[in-house]
């Protein structure tokens, strides 16, 4: 088509849309509208993610690993009592009776076999080989005595000088652990075993259940987002549609006299793909300025009002959520205006003898 | 062009423009409009069709734009051959005749020039193209002074001149006018007449459908009479 053709065709939509702007700008409305809803359910969808992220980085799983406190004070099951006497008979086949009269038990009556880490450097390594688990996002190594300050400084007054006393009189009563944090949620339980077969882990401690929870919401989040977006897709189709059904009748006079002196089909249709698409793109830049003033008005109320900054910024969205308006706004003027003139050409805008 | 079957320079000779051969036309509600027509027009002919109302002059018109196709027979109409020829060849068909309705239908939001003009658009002619062609055009049947005008500040007559010059501005080789003369006086009919015959004289072929006998007598031309479908009478210089 040459550039004159173009020119006329692209002139004649936009013609279209100004006759017909009573009809345009009902649809620019529900589009508008529809647009907005979306916005507002991806902004939800991202503040919620942010959220869960949030919770996520909080939701550490806490392993405690078997050193001298987990000796002197941890309950030993069947299985860490054969491993220290398995440790025990290693240490007799390497050592022989020099080994075992070498280990001598300490004031508390605990021996070196009696554990599995018993120094710093073991708990790193035992650290380094948690890190090293695919689901595991991080490792903070916790020595007993950071873990005994952490404790004390959650309790109320007084209540820390029962483990203050312990410390003083036989020794720091927490064990050494692993803070670990995952990266997916929800591969946490098999993780969590990992971490849990692991030699030198005595115990696990976390939130099963907000694991859980995280993971309901996420799913709950994405599949809700999936169907609003899909819904208001469908209803901006219809709209449009709609739109350009009435242009199209509005000048069913010129398409008849088009196609008397021959115009093709796609000639015919491409004044109303046009119209279509310049629906679309001014109800795209509306709806984004609109949200764009709505969600700034919400969040600095949310921010005066509860005093949390965790929020999407709007000006990260922002880019992403102009590039999907416009993409349903041209996907629906596109679509929608090819599916009418081509049902009215195929049934009635041949006829041009029949007006 | 592949349906196109014969040259311009052909089309010039005796050989027929349209031709229809055992042409039949039965409509899905039972209607017999066309029976076994066997007619040929050859190229430079100005033609009438006349008939009572029912008598198959519409049908017979939208078959030779391919509006609709026939039952039976075959039907040529200025090199294509309209029984065989897809859907998506109409417009090329369409492009090589020019067809004045009764009505008018001209748009009321465009004035003369853009009206005319906008028969050149759809062909895709370029802007400088369309300037030229449609001055000439509303030259050729007088109303070059009226380009700028709306349909509305125009007689009936004047608006039949625009949808006169409206058909010749893509230089058809074919005028199609389907009782072109029912809305105007009779003194703008002779005039509208005057113009499709002066429009015949320099080659191109008129098939008019008209009830006016007077207008079939006074300008002698072929006649084509058409009854219940058929051919009843196809006579050279206006009797019938």
């Amino acid at each position: 088509m040459k550039i004159s053709g173009i020119k006329y065709l692209t002139g004649e939509g936009v013609k279209n849309a100004w006759v017909n702007r009573l009809m345009t700008l009902a649809s620019i409305g529900v589009l508008v509208a529809c647009m907005v809803i979306i916005g507002l359910a991806i902004l939800i969808s991202e503040n919620v993610n942010k959220a869960i992220g949030n919770l996520e980085q909080q939701n550490v799983v806490m392993a405690y690993m078997k050193d001298y406190s987990w000796a002197l004070y941890g309950e030993k099951d069947t299985t860490s009592e054969a491993q220290s006497s398995e440790a025990t008979s290693d240490a007799v086949a390497e050592g022989g009776e020099d080994a075992v009269a070498e280990e001598e038990a300490d004031v508390n009556g605990i021996k070196p076999s009696d554990y599995v880490i018993h120094n710093d450097d073991e708990a790193k390594a035992l650290c380094d080989k948690i890190a090293k688990l695919p689901n595991v996002a991080s490792v903070t190594y916790v020595t007993g005595d950071e873990g005994l300050e952490s404790v004390k400084k959650s309790m109320l007054e007084g209540q820390e000088s029962y483990f203050t006393f312990l410390d003083e009189e036989y020794g720091n009563p927490l064990p050494g652990s692993a803070k670990v944090t995952m990266k997916d949620m929800s591969q946490f339980d098999s993780t969590l075993e990992q971490i849990k077969q692991m030699d030198g882990i005595s115990a696990i401690q976390s939130q099963d259940d907000l694991a859980d929870k995280i993971t309901a919401i996420k799913r709950g989040i994405t599949i809700a987002g999936f169907w609003i977006i899909v819904i208001l897709m469908v209803i901006s189709l219809v709209i449009v549609s709609n739109t350009i059904r009435v242009t199209m009748y509005n000048r069913k006079l010129e398409i008849s006299i088009m196609k008397a002196v021959g115009a093709t089909d796609s000639f015919v249709r491409i004044p109303f793909v046009v119209e279509g698409i310049l629906i679309g793109v001014i109800s795209a830049l509306i709806a984004e300025g609109l949200l764009y003033f709505c969600y700034r008005v919400a969040t600095e109320t949310i921010i005066s009002t509860l005093g949390t900054n965790d929020i999407v910024r709007y000006g990260d969205v922002a880019v992403m959520l102009l590039l999907i308006f416009i993409g349903i706004g041209v996907f629906a003027g596109v679509l929608g205006s090819v599916i009418m003139i081509s049902k009215y050409l195929r049934r009635e805008g041949s006829e041009f003898a029949a007006i | 062009m592949e349906e196109r079957l014969i040259d311009s320079e052909n089309r010039a000779s005796a050989k027929p423009i349209i031709e229809f051969r055992g042409v039949s036309k039965t409509y899905p509600t039972g209607t017999h409009a066309i029976e076994d027509v066997n007619i040929r027009i050859t190229a430079g002919e100005f033609v009438f069709v006349v008939g009572s109302s029912g008598a198959g002059k519409s049908t017979f018109m939208k078959l030779i734009m391919r509006e609709e196709k026939a039952n039976t027979g075959i039907i040529t109409v200025n090199g294509f051959n309209l029984t065989s020829m897809p859907r998506k060849q109409v417009p090329m068909l369409r492009r090589t005749m020019g067809i004045v309705f009764q009505d008018f239908r001209l748009i009321p939001t465009m004035n003369v020039f853009q009206n005319v003009a906008f028969a050149m658009h759809v062909v895709g002619a370029s802007d400088r193209d369309v300037r030229r062609e449609v001055s000439k055009a509303l030259s050729k049947v007088g109303l070059g002074h009226k380009a700028r005008s709306m349909p509305a500040q125009l007689s009936g007559g004047e608006q039949q001149r625009v949808g006169l010059a409206r058909a010749l501005v893509n230089s058809p080789d074919l005028i199609i006018a389907d009782e072109p003369t029912g809305n105007v006086d009779p003194n703008m009919s002779y005039e509208i007449v005057s113009l499709l015959t002066e429009i015949n004289k320099r080659g191109t072929t008129v098939l008019m459908v008209t009830h006016d006998h007077n207008l079939v007598r006074d300008f002698q031309h072929r006649v084509i009479m058409l009854e219940r479908g058929k051919i009843v009478a196809d006579n050279a210089g206006g009797s019938f």
